[in-house]
């Protein structure tokens, strides 16, 4: 008990810094909106072969912009010295790691909301019922993106060179959960074919107990000196 | 009731290397409680790396230190730390970083601990402003409050008059005196030889690594500190 309101305290230290600032909100939802405006200059948001590539448009708006807040997250931790702070305490490190996987996650949600609802703006979706498992589907990637993104973001975040190596590091491990984010959408929303879907989900919540469990389990190693 | 014979921190054989550099070397000493330790000592001469070691926060290269019997990583809770940065979330009222820190150390009665705290580093009237809007003598204020908040049996000070005006200093010294005839245990590192004297029952002088020098407070005059202090450093 004791430990879940130190996670969400943690959280909401991070919550309430981000809305005051709003440094990591603006950039990342003026980067994703970007990304679905030139995708609909780019092709003709009317034809099949966007209405088929736009699960991909819209993954690629979800996550690459996310990478924003998950180097914002740690980086004003080490400026001003605070994770130190953190790491002094005698607070569990796994603890530490839930209380910052907790609030990327709350943001990264939030702001996939709104991306969502200019996407379907952009590319003339109707509201459907498909999109309340993309709405679920968001969810779960989200829970796997931002458990490895918060180890790799707390690894680089000493390195000058951090906001071009997470990406790096990031991408090729969560290639699984861009896969099956995909497809899962395509099915749903382009094909309205809910079969396969569970297959995609099985995969996703997988994926997402076993990153949790290991950056639960690393974090102490990853912030210890 | 601790034996006041019995140091709080021992520190045996330590040794610190980055690389070819040898930060530290080989030190053996003993903080009893109730000793206030200054610590001098020239830019690079590893009084940065001891605090860290002794606070848990870098693993010597051998030798180790020991707090009341534990390993000091295992006594996180039982120190408080002042480094050169403040620790502080600027985006954070001076009260919100209390109480975020006084949550991870787990204390009572939180709110009025914070409150009592902020009024005895003189910034209860300032608890509502953001950290981002302090001066820099306040924020070494709010700094110290944050590490004493837990009540911790070793405190450690790096460097702690860096970047303070007159009236900051003075103010520090203030506070640092009350600590000390409250007879608590701190290891500060400054290059203020005359507060640095002024405040400490044991003084210490690193160079190179080693220690050079120690002596009890009433052993030296200002006077032959200062020249004694030379003396090791432009050896």
């Amino acid at each position: 008990m004791n430990n879940l309101k130190l996670i969400w305290w943690l959280a909401l230290k991070d919550l309430k810094i981000e809305y005051r600032s709003r440094q990591a909100f603006l950039t990342t939802l003026f980067f994703a909106v970007l990304i679905l405006i030139i995708f609909n200059f780019a092709f003709d948001p009317g034809s099949n072969a966007t209405r088929e590539a736009s699960p991909g448009i819209l993954w690629v708006a979800l996550l690459f912009p996310g990478i924003i807040q998950l180097n914002r997250s740690f980086q004003s931790e080490v400026e001003e010295g605070t994770l130190q702070g953190i790491v002094l305490s005698p607070v569990d490190r796994g603890v530490f790691f839930l209380g910052k996987f907790m609030a990327n996650w709350l943001f990264l949600v939030a702001i996939d909301l709104l991306i969502l609802a200019a996407f379907i703006v952009f590319f003339n979706f109707a509201l459907s019922g498909g999109l309340l498992w993309v709405l679920f589907l968001m969810i779960l990637v989200g829970i796997g993106f931002t458990a490895v993104g918060t180890v790799f973001a707390a690894m680089v975040s000493n390195i000058r060179i951090r906001e071009v190596l997470l990406p790096i590091l990031l991408f090729p491990i969560i290639v699984p959960i861009i896969l099956a984010a995909v497809n899962g959408t395509r099915e749903v929303l382009i094909h309205n074919d809910f079969s396969t879907l569970y297959r995609w989900m099985q995969l996703l919540i997988a994926f997402d107990v076993i990153f949790l469990a290991a950056g639960f389990v690393v974090f102490d190693y990853v912030v210890g000196e | 009731m601790a034996n006041p014979s019995t140091p709080l921190v021992r520190l045996s054989g330590l040794t610190k290397k980055f690389g070819a550099v040898t930060a530290v070397r080989n030190l053996n000493f003993q903080i009893h409680q109730g000793d206030f330790v200054a610590i001098f000592g020239p830019n690079g001469a590893g009084k940065t790396t001891l605090l860290k070691m002794v606070a848990g926060l870098t693993s010597p290269t051998s030798g180790q230190v020991i707090f009341g019997g534990d390993r000091a990583a295992a006594a996180r809770a039982e120190t408080g730390y002042v480094s050169h940065q403040t620790l502080l979330y600027n985006e954070l009222t001076g009260r919100e970083n209390l109480l975020f820190y006084a949550r991870l150390y787990g204390l009572e009665g939180t709110p009025d601990l914070v409150d009592s705290m902020l009024a005895r580093v003189g910034l209860a009237d300032a608890r509502h402003m953001m950290v981002r809007g302090f001066s820099r003598g306040m924020k070494q204020r709010l700094t110290l409050a944050r590490a004493l908040l837990h009540e911790p049996r070793l405190l450690l000070l790096d460097e702690p008059y860096t970047g303070l005006d007159q009236h900051g200093s003075r103010l520090l010294t203030r506070l640092l005196g009350t600590l000390r005839e409250e007879r608590r245990t701190v290891l500060m590192i400054t290059h203020n030889l005359a507060e640095g004297l002024e405040l400490s029952t044991r003084l210490m002088i690193l160079h190179r690594g080693r220690l050079a020098h120690q002596a009890r407070q009433e052993e030296l005059t200002r006077s032959q500190l200062e020249n004694l202090y030379f003396e090791i450093v432009e050896r």
